[in-house]
């Protein structure tokens, strides 16, 4: 059997055979991605969605309209982890403005407003302050530009991380509840500062003190030295 | 040195001959010595009650750097501790009678060092009493219960070994039969500190089983390093005199400990950089003590060491003094290296992949191990001029070199010998230089 297998191979490789292969071999491929792939960006195969573009729904600034494109009828957000921020509509208002007035403008801790393409890594600091600047040095994160939508968590369940660093509202979201791919081990940037060590004032006078007169009697036993 | 008429000042407590005139009749420059570290041990008690009084905030240690300057000083210590047990046990184990008039001094450097590594641990717990906790509730899975606890009953051993040695008392039997004790216990000490560090998985270059044999092996060269550098300055500063032969032995001993020392210590960087063994986490962290920001630490050891070893490998120029001091001070100080480097790279990179803020100790922590170290070195001082340090000559024609074979043998015949040495006043050592 294996002898028979070798020979149909060293026939293959031999003939003209071989130069029929490697497109074969791509073309395998093709369809195998294919196969697998999604029926589009933000739809699992399952046809459950995952993840869209809020902008691509609700156009942010001027000529904001409620009728939705592409004959979406809206969607309901189910938070993951983010539902201890309340309940109901109280849960979204934690985080985003009145939807009636400015849906496109989330909160941050001084109670100012930013634009949800801004830097929005300083709405998720109101709570996430610790986080936030290992974020902001590199250490978490590995600087990439946000915590969330364009960088790795899911907003709505920050659980769920998003397979790859999307650009901002590219409309080519894909979410996934899995951690990133394993990656080698890469030491990232340094943690915060700890806090700097104290010293107290009484002990600093007497620890001078101290030194002077460890000095001095440094330069004695150096004459005495020389003496002898 | 025969028995001669008790000296003035000469007080017997605990069968010890304390020669206290000794310290009437000291130099200036004695005392001035004397008072040097007398002050910086007061600054070492001042720096231990700013820690106490308010607590960890002036240490440098931090949540990266769990363990700081004292841990260090810790492995320093117990590693130098071991260059007296191997004078002890070459003497009555091994019957190497070359070392014998190094025996107390050897003994006494032991002891002191095991103290100030446990001064160590004690200043480190902010409240000293919580050092019975580990009396009352060990927890068996903690390497630093067996390290600690060994740390103690070593230097209780240590001072009933200078005690033994110093009387006479139980003759050659009791010495040969304390060694028995002495030195599985300085092995259990070392491979204990060692697992402090090899026990852990999450800090992946401690976390090797050649630990132990490289601690062993740094222990015993810095040990002997430190007894030949201190042997040469007892010899200095007082009328002791040891023989040339002596430093010689010690000499090759060092230089043999010594490349094995190196030896396991490449063997490891090999195995962590070898291109089919090696894991990415320990070659990153260990990058950090080859190129990083680490190698100002790491590398020295190398250097300093291979240096050390070269000047003693030499055998024409092995037996001259300077040779074996430089070598012995250049191995000391390279092993400090080592056990910082060492310490530092469970830190240096957390196991969380995250590279540690530089550690530096705090003004507090530097003054109070400076302190600690000024206290063993007053002691020692003071102990060299009042204790009787040097071995009776007449304990040497008593006792003539011994072949391995016979040295294993009680010596009874020797409890008359031990009795005179007991009976014997204070004998006239000779420390009047100073």
């Amino acid at each position: 059997m294996a002898g028979s297998c070798s020979r149909i191979a060293d026939r293959l490789l031999r003939g003209r055979s071989k130069w029929l292969l490697l497109p074969a071999i791509i073309a395998f491929a093709a369809v195998s991605m294919l196969a697998v792939s999604p029926a589009y960006a933000g739809r699992a195969a399952s046809g459950e969605l995952l993840f869209y573009p809020c902008s691509s729904c609700h156009p942010v600034g001027e000529g904001a309209s409620d009728a939705l494109p592409n004959r979406f009828e809206g969607h309901s957000v189910t938070l993951e982890g983010h539902d201890r921020l309340g309940e109901g509509d109280a849960a979204c208002l934690t985080c985003h403005d009145d939807p009636a007035k400015d849906p496109g403008k989330l909160k941050l801790a001084d109670g100012n407003l930013i634009d949800i393409r801004g830097d929005i890594a300083q709405v998720c600091f109101r709570c996430h302050s610790a986080k936030y600047e290992e974020f902001k040095a590199g250490a978490h994160g590995k600087n990439k530009p946000k915590c969330t939508s364009a960088g790795c968590h899911d907003p709505h369940a920050p659980g769920s991380m998003y397979a790859d660093a999307l650009l901002p509202f590219s409309g080519s979201g894909f979410q996934v509840k899995v951690l990133p791919e394993r990656e080698a081990f890469t030491p990232f940037a340094s943690p915060p500062s700890p806090p700097p060590a104290e010293t107290p004032t009484w002990f600093s006078i007497f620890a001078a003190v101290g030194l002077v007169a460890a000095g001095g009697q440094v330069v004695r036993l150096a004459r005495g030295r020389q003496k002898r | 040195m025969s028995a001669s008429a008790p000296r003035r000042g000469v007080k017997r407590f605990i069968g010890i001959d304390w020669d206290f005139g000794a310290l009437k009749t000291a130099t200036p420059t004695y005392w001035s010595w004397v008072a040097l570290l007398a002050t910086f041990v007061m600054i070492g008690a001042g720096a231990w009650l700013a820690y106490f009084t308010r607590g960890g905030v002036v240490m440098g240690m931090r949540d990266d750097s769990a363990w700081g300057l004292w841990f260090t000083n810790y492995m320093y210590y117990i590693g130098l501790s071991a260059g007296g047990l191997v004078v002890y046990a070459s003497v009555h184990l091994f019957g190497a009678e070359q070392f014998k008039p190094l025996s107390r001094l050897a003994v006494l450097q032991a002891g002191m060092l095991v103290m100030l590594a446990l001064l160590g641990i004690i200043s480190d717990m902010e409240m000293p009493w919580r050092a019975v906790n580990m009396l009352l509730s060990p927890n068996p899975t903690a390497p630093f219960v067996y390290t600690g606890s060994a740390a103690s009953l070593y230097m209780v051993l240590c001072f009933i070994d200078l005690w033994v040695l110093i009387t006479g008392f139980g003759g050659h039997k009791l010495a040969h039969n304390m060694t028995l004790i002495a030195l599985p216990a300085a092995i259990y000490l070392h491979t204990t500190t060692a697992f402090v560090l090899a026990m852990n998985k999450s800090r992946e270059l401690w976390h090797t089983a050649v630990m132990v044999p490289i601690f062993l092996t740094s222990a015993t060269a810095s040990g002997i390093a430190l007894l030949i550098i201190f042997a040469y300055v007892v010899q200095a500063v007082t009328d002791i005199e040891f023989k040339p032969s002596m430093f010689r032995s010690l000499s090759t001993l060092l230089a043999t400990v010594m490349i094995i020392d190196l030896f396991l210590l490449l063997v490891e960087v090999l195995h962590i950089f070898w291109p089919t063994s090696s894991a990415p986490g320990h070659a990153v962290r260990m990058a950090e003590f080859v190129t990083g920001r680490y190698a100002w630490s790491f590398l020295p050891v190398l250097i300093l060491g291979f240096s050390a070893f070269a000047l003693l490998a030499r055998r024409p120029t092995r037996h001259l003094p300077a040779v074996q001091l430089t070598a012995s001070v250049l191995y000391v100080v390279a092993i400090y290296f080592k056990r910082y480097t060492l310490m530092s790279m469970g830190f240096a990179i957390t196991p969380l992949g995250l590279r540690a803020p530089f550690y530096v100790p705090s003004a507090v922590e530097a003054l109070l191990a400076v302190g600690i170290l000024a206290f063993g070195l007053l002691v020692v001082t003071l102990a060299v001029k009042v204790m009787p340090i040097e071995v009776p000559e007449h304990e040497d024609e008593h006792e003539p070199a011994l072949d391995v074979g016979e040295s294993l043998e009680p010596i009874g015949a020797d409890a008359p010998d031990a009795g005179e040495v007991q009976g014997e006043p204070a004998f006239e050592s000779g420390v009047g230089r100073l």
